[in-house]
């Protein structure tokens, strides 16, 4: 089968700074994919590039054999191609609840109007998002919390939501920016297993991760960039014994990348 | 023509200081200081009183006006700004206390002087003349001074510990503070420092052009609008942003003479369609 | 609320201003109040439209530049088109909301200080315009504008022409007063639908809202036509009441105020900006006794204000209620 996402060639400059160089990778369906790389490799970049939020310089990305860059990011949105942020950024005054359910709009029927004047097409969504909404935050086991404001949950709650948000949309691409990032061991565990189910409802993952032990646990394969250019790419097994890799993250930082 | 560039390094110039004072308080603070304008009528007040009236040295007059807005701003920060900033939930509420303050500066102004336009003897007599060019010397003067004191403050802000500071905070006040900044009496400083150069500024101009109460609001007005062309926050941004708007001001009276009283209008209206092509002006760092 | 108690709120709300109010003012033979509620009701209306826009998280001091044009809109198509009261103002509000589009799409890119800044300067580019163009008739402006003419839909005379009316202030009161309530019915309906949940997701974060597949420029010009729409529907009236309108009717100091009634109301609340307005309006006004004081004590207590309930005034039953 073609791969879902296909990366080709993509370079992004701002002003003189090149923060991604030449990247290409393809993403198949169903697979977990992860991008790691030290602070500042473009790892960031590369996931606004692929939702469309910046354009690149060259290069291009297709989804499903489509051109997608240059399209508007909600566009993108709505072809399937969702992101989420590296800052736990969550609708902050909404309830978790009502995140949620405004992150299915994708998936509306009833337009504007309708909801204006609450016609029978906008309860039946209403109704449908309000069920999808509860069935994903029980999924990702924010039930407890889903009437609480978003913005005062803690880091793992928050985390869970960012998660909860992107599937709401109904995504055939998520990509997650540092999901793990702020967690301890037992809440990174419990992640790990969350983000494993939600590709086992047919979602394909593409992670951008700094907790490597994790990255090597979940990932089906793993690209490394380092300075805006892609240094490696392989199954988990083939990276941790990959030299260039090795001393591109020694040669940063004190980070071991053996488990 | 080269009266009209005359004219327009000369406007630009004072203008380029008044945008300073705006741009510094907001690049520190975030605040939009609508009273930046009745800040200036004060400075031009203050020297109507002193070396207008009581007749002491300009030098003098000038130096009280500086000393006093920084005094006034400095009170502001501590017990308006610092109060609201912290209680309120949105940061737009330092907004409406700004044009609080602006009304009530407003108020007082009207209450204190007057409302009649006031002048002030020349600091300098005589007028430069030649084939295509008369500029009045004390005009010369006033440039140079605004150019000066904008020399000043770059170098300040350059080389000076509290430059380096602000710089940092307006960078980041959050790094800053981390790396230990007392961000809280660089804000007071800021705050004062800004409100300091509109009173220089007006101090400076009454000389010119007189001073009466109602002019605050529009003197507001186009510091704002420098600020847009130049980039908010940005002190580049502001020193080109009011010669910009000096030279605009100039060609467009000239130019647009005969048409009536458009300059500001055909001024703002390229100002919205400048600013939709490039939403953080000239040299503004993008927002959010 | 629940939709009875709603309802109810709404009755008591109408009774009071369409029944209570008037006798009080026929008591007390302060016909003078007639203008000036109308004057609070058309301001809030202007205001609830600034609201909106902070609904979206945009600072917007620019609802004065739409008042005006709203004002001149209805005056030409009353006085030089010859048309009928009641159609041009509505039209005057399509035709703001009109220009709020073509203004909207670029300048909405921005936001924070730089958006609040382009709005100031729309007000004067609104004031200049009605100088400098020919059809506004610069700084006459355009006068005796008729008052409205009779009202009548599919044949039925629902209104005779206000000319006809012993007491006209009073007329035009019912109309302010009508149209305020259902501006805010129609804004509360708004805000309480999921139109205003994917606005206030806006506010929250448009990156994430874009992200999830919201039209967020789309959503952003919808929201800021619709509250040029109330913008110039206010100016509309205004110029029917005056029945005059002046390139200064509607000034930066009015933009400003618009946005202060909001805060003062409390921005997380639709009817924030009815009261602020009223207590803005009402302050200002008994002021009128302190003379020259007035500007003096009028932002002096808005500072105090300020200073105390930073979240606007509304902030006070919601706080008391969470400390309960
Ligand atoms: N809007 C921008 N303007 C200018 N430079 C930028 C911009 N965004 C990112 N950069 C630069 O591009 C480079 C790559 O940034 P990016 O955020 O993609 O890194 P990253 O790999 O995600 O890092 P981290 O692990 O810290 O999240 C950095 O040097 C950054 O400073
Ligand atoms: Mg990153």
């Amino acid at each position: 089968m073609a791969p879902i996402l296909q990366v080709k060639n993509l370079s992004k400059a701002y002003g003189g700074l090149i923060a991604v160089n030449d990247v290409s990778f393809e993403v198949e369906r169903g697979e977990i994919l992860s991008v790691i790389g030290p602070n500042g490799a473009g790892k960031s970049t590369i996931f606004k590039l692929i939702s469309s939020f910046v354009k690149p310089t060259r290069g291009e990305v297709l989804f499903e054999g489509e051109r997608i860059s240059g399209l508007a990011p909600h566009i993108v949105a709505r072809k399937g191609v969702v992101r989420t942020f590296q800052e736990t950024t969550i609708f902050k005054g909404l309830t978790a609840r009502d995140s949620v359910v405004v992150a299915h709009h994708l998936r509306s029927r009833a337009n504007l109007i309708d909801y204006y004047l609450n016609t029978a097409a906008a309860r039946r969504d209403e109704d449908e998002f309000g069920r999808s909404s509860d069935e994903i935050l029980e999924f990702l086991g924010l039930g407890e919390v889903k009437n609480e404001i978003a913005g005062n949950l803690p880091q793992g709650h928050l985390r869970a939501l960012g998660i909860a948000i992107g599937l709401a949309a109904n995504p055939k691409v998520l990509l997650l920016d540092e999901p793990f990032a702020g967690m301890n061991h037992d809440e990174t565990r419990r992640a790990i297993e969350m983000t494993r189910a939600v590709r086992e409802r047919g979602v394909t993952l593409l992670l951008v991760e700094h907790d490597i032990a994790a990255v090597m646990r979940i990932s089906d394969r793993i690209a490394v960039i380092n300075f805006g250019s892609k240094i490696a790419e392989g199954k988990p097994a083939e990276i941790q014994s990959n030299d260039k890799v090795i001393e591109a993250y020694l040669g940063v930082e004190d980070e071991s990348i053996g488990i | 023509m080269e009266q009209v560039i005359v004219n327009g390094l000369y406007l630009g110039a004072q203008y380029a200081l008044i945008a300073l004072g705006l741009t510094l308080i907001f690049a520190l603070m975030n605040v939009l200081n609508f009273a930046h304008g009745q800040m200036y009528v004060i400075g031009g007040f203050l020297v109507y009183e002193i070396y207008g009236r009581m007749h002491w040295p300009f030098v003098v007059a000038l130096f009280a006006a500086a000393a006093t807005l920084a005094v006034i701003g400095g009170l502001l920060e501590r017990f308006l700004f610092r109060t609201v900033i912290r209680r309120s939930l949105r940061e737009e509420s330092t907004m409406l206390l700004a044009a609080g303050v602006a009304y009530f500066l407003d108020a007082a102004i009207l209450l204190l002087f007057g409302e009649k336009q006031h002048g002030v003897p020349k600091i300098v007599r005589g007028v430069f003349v030649s084939d295509n060019l008369i500029i009045p010397y004390d005009r010369v003067l006033v440039a140079c001074l605004a150019i000066l004191f904008i020399v000043a403050f770059v170098l300040m802000m350059q080389f000076t510990k509290p430059g380096r500071a602000m710089r940092a905070m307006a960078q980041d006040r959050v790094a800053a503070q981390l790396m230990g900044v007392p961000v809280e009496f660089y804000s007071l400083v800021g705050f004062a420092l800004g409100a300091m150069l509109a009173g220089l500024v007006g101090g400076l101009l009454v000389t010119i052009t007189g001073v009466n109460s109602g002019i605050g609001g529009p003197i507001s007005i186009k510091a704002f609008t420098m600020v847009m062309i130049g980039g908010a926050g940005v002190v580049g941004g502001a020193i080109l942003g009011g010669f910009i708007l000096g030279m605009l001001e100039s060609v467009g009276l000239s130019v647009l003479h005969s048409y009536g009283d458009i300059t500001y209008l055909a001024i703002f209206v390229s100002l919205l369609i400048f600013l939709s092509i490039r939403p953080n002006g000239l040299m503004g760092k993008p927002w959010g | 609320m629940r939709p009875t108690a709603q309802a109810l709120f709404a009755a008591v709300f109408a009774f009071v201003l369409l029944v209570i109010v008037p006798w009080a003012i026929r008591v007390t033979h302060h016909d003078d109040f007639y203008y000036t509620l109308s004057s609070v009701a058309l301001l809030a209306i202007a205001s609830g439209g600034v609201w909106l826009t902070f609904y979206i998280g945009r600072i917007n001091i620019g609802q004065g530049a739409y008042a005006l044009i709203g004002g001149y809109a209805s005056a030409i198509f009353v006085v030089k088109a010859g048309l009928s009261f009641w159609i041009a103002m509505p039209l005057a509000g399509v035709v703001c909301a009109l220009v709020s589009v073509a203004i909207g799409l670029p300048i909405l890119r921005l936001r924070g200080v730089y958006f609040a800044m382009v709005t100031l300067v729309l007000t004067e580019v609104a004031r200049l315009s009605a100088l400098a163009l020919p059809i506004t008739n610069g700084a006459m402006g355009i006068t005796e504008i008729p008052p409205p003419g009779p009202l009548g839909l599919f044949g039925f005379n629902l209104l005779p022409s206000f000319a006809s009316f012993a007491n006209r202030n009073q007329a035009f009161y019912f109309l302010c007063v009508v149209m305020m309530m259902l501006c805010f019915a129609a804004l509360y309906r708004l805000v309480n639908s999921r139109v205003g949940r994917l606005f206030a997701a806006l506010r929250q974060n448009e990156d994430l809202a874009s992200s999830m597949g919201l039209n967020v420029p789309a959503l952003r010009v919808l929201a800021y036509a619709i509250s040029s729409f109330l913008g110039g529907v206010g100016g509309a009236i205004f110029a029917a009441i005056a029945q005059s309108v002046y390139p200064s009717s509607f000034t930066v100091a009015d933009s400003i105020n618009f946005m202060l009634n909001c805060f003062l109301g409390g921005l997380g609340y639709v009817f924030g900006p009815m009261l602020g307005t009223l207590v803005l309006y009402f302050g200002w006004d008994l002021l009128f006794q302190a003379g020259q004081y007035q500007l003096l004590i009028y932002s002096g207590v808005m500072i105090i204000l300020m200073l105390v309930l930073p979240n606007g005034l509304l902030s006070l039953r919601f706080s008391r209620k969470k400390g309960a």
